[in-house]
């Protein structure tokens, strides 16, 4: 059983190697990282030289601090990074489904827990590794740019919003092996983890237990050390979610597997 | 102007490595792009793209232009 596990893990392995995930998946993280601080850094000069300002007008913009900095680094991640992430793993099982190649793999006793559990392991790996790298980059700048922030809030910072992309990608492997298309994989994703950020933004109080307040607790941690209310609420639920997802998925996968099968 | 030129050239040193990562992802998409016959899409609009459009022209190489048989 454990053996199949890893044949199955292996073979997304080389497969991520050929399409170059493992190059470009961490190198626009590092890029997203990076931009931040050295944009912040150069703002006022960038400004100055093409903003159009009157000659002679002073510019007096307060530099932003080194929590502003992060929190704003991981705006760009949930943005541009969970686009490239989709980008790259909506067709994690939708498109060896439209390719045919899936049935290669399941007409051969493998198991949908092992054939689905290796796909999710190793498309955290990916993802987190890429995200820690990216984050490192944004740290190791803003330390030096802009100020150093307690080593502690960043850790901290860093684990809750890995959690909240754990989430994010359960949730595009999960559409990708229920969805044959792989643009509604990518919409209903994206529009998922979008919805779940704005609801708790703007209703705070009904959205405690939901994945969805991480990035906030996430920036709190940067500016203070300490995540907002029912912090432990929504990182508990997160886990169950995830739990659920996965279980869910391998139930209704396995359903509409032999359902095929058979007709 | 020159005062960004300035400020640029002080870090030098903090500017290089974004270049160099958009670079290695432009020269990678390419190497894959001339490598493979069949792209989706004509070839000579791949290479157009990786190379003018910085940073998203290769990414968009590596999700759309290539063909995974």
């Amino acid at each position: 059983m454990m053996k199949q596990w890893g044949v199955l893990f292996k073979k997304e392995w080389t497969e991520s190697a050929r399409n170059f995930k493992w190059l470009w998946l961490p190198v626009v993280f590092i890029l997203l990282g990076v931009m931040q601080p050295l944009t912040s850094y150069y703002f006022a000069d960038i400004i100055e030289n093409f903003g159009g300002l009157p000659e002679g007008a002073v510019l007096d913009i307060p530099p932003p601090s080194g929590a502003e900095v992060l929190a704003g680094t991981l705006g760009q991640f949930s943005q541009i990074g969970f686009l490239v992430l989709v980008l790259a793993f909506m067709g994690t099982v939708a498109g060896e489904k439209s390719h045919g190649t899936h049935l290669m793999v399941l007409v051969k006793p493998v198991s949908y827990f092992n054939y689905l559990t290796a796909k999710w392991v190793h498309i955290l790996l990916i993802s987190l590794s890429s995200f820690v790298i990216g984050f490192a980059g944004a740290v190791y700048y803003t330390a030096l740019l802009i100020e150093t922030v307690p080593v502690n809030n960043v850790l901290s910072g860093g684990a809750v919003y890995a959690l909240w992309i754990t989430f994010f990608m359960t949730l595009v492997l999960c559409l990708s092996a229920l969805i044959k298309s792989t643009a509604i994989v990518a919409f209903g994703s994206l529009g998922t983890a979008l919805l779940m950020s704005v609801l708790s933004m703007y209703t705070p109080d009904l959205m405690k237990w939901s994945p969805g307040m991480l990035s906030s607790h996430s920036q709190m941690l940067f500016f203070s050390g300490n995540a907002g209310d029912g912090f432990w609420v929504s990182v508990g639920m997160t886990f169950i979610l995830i739990t659920g997802i996965m279980i869910l998925t391998i139930y209704l996968f396995n359903k509409k597997e032999v359902a095929g099968h058979t007709e | 102007m020159d005062e960004l030129t300035q400020a640029l050239q002080e870090n030098w040193a903090l500017i290089a490595p974004v270049l160099i990562l958009q670079a290695i992802l432009m020269v990678v998409a390419l190497i894959d792009c001339f490598k493979h016959d069949k792209t989706n899409g004509p070839q000579w609009i791949w290479v157009l793209v990786i190379v003018f459009i910085n940073i998203i022209g290769p990414i968009l190489y590596f999700v759309f232009g290539r063909r995974n048989d």
